[in-house]
């Protein structure tokens, strides 16, 4: 029992109490922000990054997944009460949950969502302890010209499958593998785009970049644009489900954390797919179709609740046995392993299986600290949105220039904070997805080194793509999945 | 919810200057290319690989939106949140905050400079709002709250996360 060792031994490191309490300082902020609009799990970590600097890997690991773990099951609070999503994940819930709010049912499905979330977070993570060594064993295998093909697959669906226009998803993609192009070239330490500016350097840092796009970005499209959205609030009732309403949850948590897991394992960036196929899932199963879309169905939440957890607990799988994230909260996390000099990869489970295994074991942790902060406690997270947002936004910048300015010191930085900023209103106002920009710019230097590796194993021939089985078979995938979803559309429209 | 998509999203105008935009940066990133060594080794292609491709790349996805907007504007928009025209007083506070914070973060500290953010952002948001902006007492009662952030934040990151933010004095208090 290999795997149980280890488990046991990433335990009594997550068990230690200063990581408990990194773990729980994690779950408790990302909760706050899970709740509060205007900030995602990928931006506070982004803002946190500074920190790794002082802090040792293992630590702070723990705290950046009870981050995103955390924003999770806040997020579903604020979907149900307000109807304003905070991720794209609980877009879903939102739909359901905020129809069961409004009549009066708010605890109910505040109830089933917190322990849906638990349910399909452990079931999970117990799934990443079982198939991560396996998968990392297999990944050992791979050259650089199957990573090649991996990283390919995650930029065609992070920007041609996902958004609405492949078009747009591609030049926000285009523009993020530029900004990654700034600096010193990987393999030659060629200077590139810098412009003479010195700061440029070392490169643009993927936090400036998510500050400004996500942070930044946000604020000034509120004081542009929606300054003067009215927003209700539900009232919330007191939080727990009837006997009918348990069973009702129960098989949709299941099914969605079996929907959830096999997509956040897959570079498909995110838990936006799952968690729709989860709701159609439901409402076709339902015994009350009746009650989808006029006053709220459980199944409609506890489904698409679970799936999305479960799908952020699977990114885990790629992220640490490949090294390749599927979503920009994993994408940043990447970067704070490279930060440390961590290379997330098939080795990683040798290099640093301590790192690992504490980070697995604290996520059952962190699932029962955070249905502890969502069930019993709810009702102190329902009090930050009463936060007038002038203040709240206002205050999220000084957070934001703590993040860009503690990571290289460098005020320089802090003006290209606002560039990226004013580029983000643009992208949101013209509809361009914002994720291929941070997947593109973390994922593009890695991409560009693997893809010239590859191509001195072949000396110098493209052929070295089609000639291993592993990387053909990678490269048909990437040209299904671009050619696919258009020609779907085209067969569509054919009348017969 | 599909809310009807607004005309400011809707003009070609700004869609066509996004375009032209990604043209010139395509174009932009090209020129800089010329200058990169195409030093290839074993591999064949060289630094200079992946800049061309990207401003190739970019070039065409801009020729594309350029002609999406001068065709009907841009295909399958999802429709933007919020007022159709922008609030650009609102703006301008809260960038004004934003650049006062990077040009005096140095010289005033941390503590004042993002205090003084804080106080024009929340007055620009304020505006963006409709709301009045409180006068004397508003300005003191900002000062206040955005010090009661800056300050707490600038003593737990400097001092327990070790995180090297520039103060007033050199005592780590201010």
């Amino acid at each position: 029992m290999d795997i149980w060792n280890s488990l046991l031994q990433g335990f009594a490191t997550a068990g230690t109490p200063i990581n408990l309490l990194w773990a729980f300082v994690g779950c408790a902020l990302g909760t706050a922000i899970g709740v509060l609009p205007g900030l995602g799990p990928a931006v506070t970590v982004a803002m946190l990054l500074p920190i790794t600097a002082q802090v040792e890997p293992t630590a702070s690991m723990i705290f950046f997944a009870g981050i995103y773990y955390g924003a999770m099951y806040g997020g579903s609070t604020t979907s149900i009460l307000l109807n304003t999503p905070g991720e794209t994940g609980t877009m879903v819930t939102a739909l359901e949950g905020f129809k069961m709010a409004k009549n009066g049912r708010a605890g109910a499905a505040l109830a089933t969502s917190a322990i849906g979330s638990f349910v399909a977070g452990t079931i999970a993570t117990i799934l990443v302890t079982l198939f991560a060594p396996i998968v990392a064993v297999y990944a050992v295998q791979l050259g650089p010209p199957e990573y090649f093909m991996l990283m390919m697959l995650a930029f065609c669906t992070v920007s041609a499958v996902l958004g609405k226009s492949t078009l747009r998803g591609l030049t926000a993609l285009f523009l993020g593998l530029a900004i990654g192009l700034v600096g010193l070239d990987q393999i030659t330490a060629q200077v590139r785009y810098t412009a003479g500016v010195p700061e440029f350097m070392d490169g643009i840092e993927v936090v400036l970049v998510a500050v400004g796009l996500f942070a930044v970005g946000e604020c000034f499209y509120t004081a542009l644009y929606d300054g003067r959205t009215q927003q209700q609030m539900n009232r919330m009732g007191s939080v727990h489900m009837t006997k009918s309403e348990w069973k009702r949850s129960w098989p949709a948590w299941l099914r969605g954390t079996f929907i959830g897991f096999p997509f956040g394992t897959v570079p498909a960036g995110g838990s936006e797919i799952p968690t729709f196929l989860s709701y159609g899932v439901e409402r076709k199963l339902s015994k009350h179709p009746e009650e989808f879309g006029t006053i709220g169905a459980i199944e409609g939440v506890a489904g698409p609740e679970a799936a999305n957890n479960a799908a952020v607990t699977a990114t885990l799988v790629p992220l640490l046995t490949l090294g390749i994230p599927t979503s920009v909260t994993a994408a940043i996390l990447l970067s704070a392993l490279q930060g440390y000099g961590i290379n997330a990869g098939p080795q990683l489970f040798q290099t640093s299986s301590a790192l690992v295994w504490a980070l697995i074991a604290s996520l059952y942790i962190g699932n029962v600290m955070l249905l502890v902060l969502n069930l019993p406690l709810v009702g102190m997270w329902v009090k930050l949105l009463k936060i007038p947002r002038p203040q709240l936004y206002a205050g999220i910048l000084i957070f934001a220039t703590i993040g860009v300015y503690g990571m290289r010191q460098s005020a320089f930085d802090l003006f290209l904070m606002f560039v990226v900023g004013c580029v983000g209103v643009l992208m949101r106002r013209f509809d361009f997805p914002t994720a291929p920009v941070i997947v593109g710019m973390i994922l593009g230097p890695m991409a560009e080194a693997q893809m010239r590796n590859a191509l001195s194993i072949g000396e110098g021939k493209w052929t070295v793509f089609v000639e291993r089985p592993m990387s053909a078979t990678l490269l048909a995938v990437v040209v299904g999945v671009l050619l696919l979803p258009p020609l779907v559309k085209a067969l569509r429209r054919e009348p017969g | 919810m599909p809310a009807p998509a607004t005309a400011a999203a809707k003009a070609p105008l700004g869609q066509t200057l996004i375009g032209a935009g990604a043209l010139a940066l395509g174009a932009l990133l090209a020129w800089g290319a010329t200058s990169i060594s195409s030093e290839a080794g074993y591999a064949g292609v060289g630094p200079n690989f992946l800049p061309w491709v990207v401003s190739v790349a970019l070039m065409l996805c801009g020729a594309f939106l350029l002609w999406e907007a001068r065709s009907g504007g841009y295909r399958e928009m999802e429709a933007t949140s919020g007022a159709e025209h922008a609030d650009l007083p609102a703006f301008v506070w809260v960038g004004a905050g934003l650049l006062a914070n990077a040009a005096l973060l140095t010289t005033i500290g941390f503590i004042l400079a993002c205090t003084l953010c804080f106080m024009l952002a929340v007055r620009g948001l304020r505006i963006a709002e409709g709301k009045p902006h409180g006068g004397a007492k508003g300005l003191v009662l900002d000062f206040v709250t955005g010090f009661l952030i800056a300050a707490p934040a600038f003593w737990m990151f400097s001092k327990l996360l070790g995180i090297n933010l520039p103060g007033l004095t050199t005592t780590g208090w201010i």
